[in-house]
């Protein structure tokens, strides 16, 4: 059952297994016991609801999160206001969003950003008001590949290249057809960084790209197909990838693929989404930790959601990249000279400052730096598709692409590798 | 048949073949045959959304753009019920049950209201009851992965290389089925009678006494069932996700003007037509990114052919 009202009972699968978390105090910021109760220093965030779904997780793990510090102490006894702004999927709205938080409520940075829409609008915004946005659920190359954006989770290149590094040194794919959405910066950009990723290690690759809202995704199977691929890389948001899995177990393709997919499909609803016929068969690299993986932060953002957040707060990936960005932030403005709080200058430098982060919900360090891309988290798990949830079949590994080497690079100057 | 309509079905014969050729010649048919088969499923669910269309408009004048909300929320109502464990044939009765109960409610409360405004104040009317549904669906059940199985889904044959299910056979029968039914209740029987007079002239119908009321809540009635039925089979073969089920009207609306909103017959041409060119278009590398828009410029050049040699004038026709 996934009624609203009845939120619990849909991640009961999950949340039984991690229920252990539920008796735990939340720890958060100074974690005084004591209520912040100076000036508010004000943060802005921004998410998307609209048709297309709902990923609004991420501001609300982080609108807990501060609640919880803000409980706690704040930052040196000062709350932490979230102004948070919803861009309805919606161009127009997300720039204005980003107006009003950035230029009329003087927030000093952006935290917990989820959108698809959002970061490819106000990237060059974020720039020239010299403001770091610390996103969480991030989809587009604009959230990777500019200055003043960085996020806590990989997105889809980054994932996709995890699940067909395992696929080729552990499943023995040779050559992948990765059917992605056709927008440039999203599908076209992620999946042409699988194909070179193939070429490199002397397999192939090739995109079979699917409209947005097209209805029939039976024709880009076809074509993946056609390419003569021996692994599908589903680079779908999981509805899409469901209609295609349904499309292929329809041609009863299931034994003739390999199938992977990046972290969309790591979803406690997709094993009984997809049915028994795919259990044991579907493999998805999950850029976070899994959810009921239980160290110290995975017990902690849940105990946070718990007790600050929402019933229906949903708990998931982008639920905790909301959480390890807010925590991440609060920890530089925690050792940042208190004189320079309401200073974005201040902040936005502290928050490059940022490295040598670390939790148990991400598998490397987090780190920002001052570079012109961002992709702190660029390794993660593989889990596979079992009956009633995901197994581990990898745990947390580094990436090898040459796409990374630029980054591995900024590294390597901040002493992290 | 008349000369004009043969010289259309050679026009129509000669362009498909052309673009068979165009797209898929050179290409082993083992190959091309998959697009085929993939397209004429696609296009008999376009067909099926557009047959309701023009059942409701021919027999109200009411281009109904709510079908697939009430067919999303049937179709979710099905999946809800098959979660609580309610015998499939229940749920899926729920289905039709929903989608019909919704588009009754409108027919019968809402719509007389509007009944002597413009067939566009009409139309636009439901589509703010699509968008009412939609947001009243998409509260309840909150965007997720789900889907809705049939039993029909694990029987198959193959047919030009690609394994069709018997749900896909059972919407591309249905679609058959429902344009012979419709046509002969149509045109066979008195209410049939009383909807095309009502459809023409409301006014004059009512003044000899034909019952109104009665007869336009039976056709939404119909409609309604159809709706049901359509998102049952939208779920099942395009995917469980209430937007894209109540957008489905969209293509299905271009498969209706192909028909004129008018022939239940070419309307399932035209909704076969489409599916199949979406899908070959598939297998052009220039062209497979406008293959959203293949319906509309299909619908666009029917109704530019059909208009041929009408001039249009501030008062109308000439």
């Amino acid at each position: 059952m996934k009624l609203r009202n009845g939120l619990a009972g849909a991640f009961a699968l999950g949340l039984g297994m991690i229920a252990g978390a539920a008796f735990a105090a939340p720890s958060c910021g100074a974690n005084t016991g004591q209520a912040a109760t100076g000036a508010p220093i004000i943060v802005g965030g921004i998410f998307s609801n609209g048709a297309p779904g709902d990923w609004s997780s991420s501001t609300d793990a982080a609108a807990a999160y501060f609640a919880c510090v803000n409980a706690n102490g704040g930052i040196g006894g000062r709350p932490i206001e979230y102004h948070v702004e919803d861009d309805q999927w919606n161009p127009e709205a997300a720039a204005a969003a980003a107006a009003k938080l950035v230029n009329d409520q003087k927030a000093v940075a952006m935290v917990g950003n989820g959108s698809f829409t959002e970061m490819a609008v106000n990237a060059q915004t974020y720039v020239d008001q010299g403001i770091m946005a610390m996103a969480s659920a991030c989809a587009i190359s604009e959230c990777f590949e500019t200055p003043n954006l960085v996020s806590t989770n990989q997105g889809p290149l980054a994932s996709n290249l995890g699940a067909a590094q395992y696929a080729q040194e552990e499943l023995g794919s040779k050559n992948v057809a990765c059917i992605g959405l056709n927008i440039p910066n999203n599908g076209i950009w992620s999946c042409q960084a699988v194909i070179d990723y193939m070429t490199s290690k002397g397999g192939t690759g090739s995109m079979a790209m699917l409209n947005p809202g097209a209805p029939d995704v039976n024709s880009a199977l076809l074509e993946a197909v056609a390419s003569g691929a021996d692994t599908i890389l589903m680079n779908l948001p999981a509805g899409l990838a469901l209609a295609v899995l349904k499309a292929a177990q329809e041609q009863d393709l299931r034994d003739a693929y390999t199938w992977i997919a990046p972290t969309p499909l790591y979803d406690l609803s997709v094993p009984d989404a997809v049915g028994e016929y795919w259990h044991g068969k579907i493999w998805v690299n999950a850029e976070l930790a899994p959810i009921n993986q239980g160290g110290p932060d995975g017990q902690n953002w849940l105990a946070v959601l718990d007790a600050f957040g929402k019933a229906d707060d949903p708990r998931d990936t982008f639920s905790q990249a909301g959480y390890l960005s807010a925590q991440f932030f609060v920890k530089a403005l925690l050792e940042m000279d208190p004189a320079g709080l309401d200073d974005r200058a201040a902040v936005t430098a502290a928050i490059k400052g940022i490295k040598g982060y670390t939790s148990d919900l991400m598998c490397g360090p987090y780190y920002v730096g001052d570079a012109a891309f961002h992709q702190p988290n660029h390794a993660g798990q593989m889990v596979k598709v079992v009956a009633g949830g995901f197994e581990v079949v990898r745990p947390c590994y580094e990436y090898d692409s040459a796409y990374f080497d630029r980054h591995k690079e900024v590294e390597k100057a901040l002493g992290l590798n | 048949m008349t000369r004009g309509a043969m010289v259309n079905w050679l026009v129509y014969a000669a362009l498909m073949a052309g673009i068979w050729l165009w797209l898929a010649g050179g290409m082993p048919f083992k190959v091309t045959g998959m697009f085929l088969a993939s397209g004429l499923a696609i296009g008999s669910l376009y067909a099926l959304g557009g047959i309701g269309m023009v059942v409701l408009y021919r027999a109200s004048g009411v281009l109904n753009f709510s079908a697939g909300a009430a067919g999303a929320a049937g179709a979710m109502t099905a999946w809800q019920l098959g979660q609580w464990g309610v015998w499939p044939p229940l749920a899926w009765a729920g289905c039709i049950g929903v989608a019909l109960a919704l588009t009754l409610t409108y027919g019968r409360y809402l719509a007389p209201l509007l009944a002597w405004r413009e067939t566009v104040v009409k139309a636009v009317a439901t589509l703010g009851f699509a968008l009412i549904i939609l947001g009243l669906v998409s509260f309840i059940w909150i965007d997720d992965p789900r889907s809705l199985e049939l039993p029909t889904d694990q029987i198959g044959i193959v047919l030009f290389g690609l394994r069709v299910t018997a749900t896909r056979l059972l919407a591309f029968a249905a679609a058959i089925g429902i344009v012979v039914g419709i046509w002969a209740f149509l045109g066979r029987t008195e209410i049939g009678l009383q909807m095309r007079a009502v459809a023409n002239a409301r006014d004059l119908s009512a003044l000899l006494g034909i019952p109104i009321r009665r007869v336009e809540t039976i056709a939404w009635g119909i409609s309604g069932l159809l709706a049901g039925f359509t998102g049952l089979m939208f779920a099942n073969l395009i995917r469980l996700e209430p937007v894209v089920i109540t957008f489905m009207v969209i293509p299905s609306i271009a498969a209706a003007l192909a028909g004129r909103l008018n022939s239940l017959a070419l309307v399932l041409v035209g909704g076969l037509s489409m599916g199949v060119i979406e899908s070959l278009l598939t297998l052009s590398p220039t062209l497979k990114g406008v293959r959203p828009i293949a319906p509309f410029v299909i619908a666009a050049l029917v109704l530019l052919w059909s208009q041929r040699g009408t001039k249009l004038t501030f008062g109308g026709r000439d």
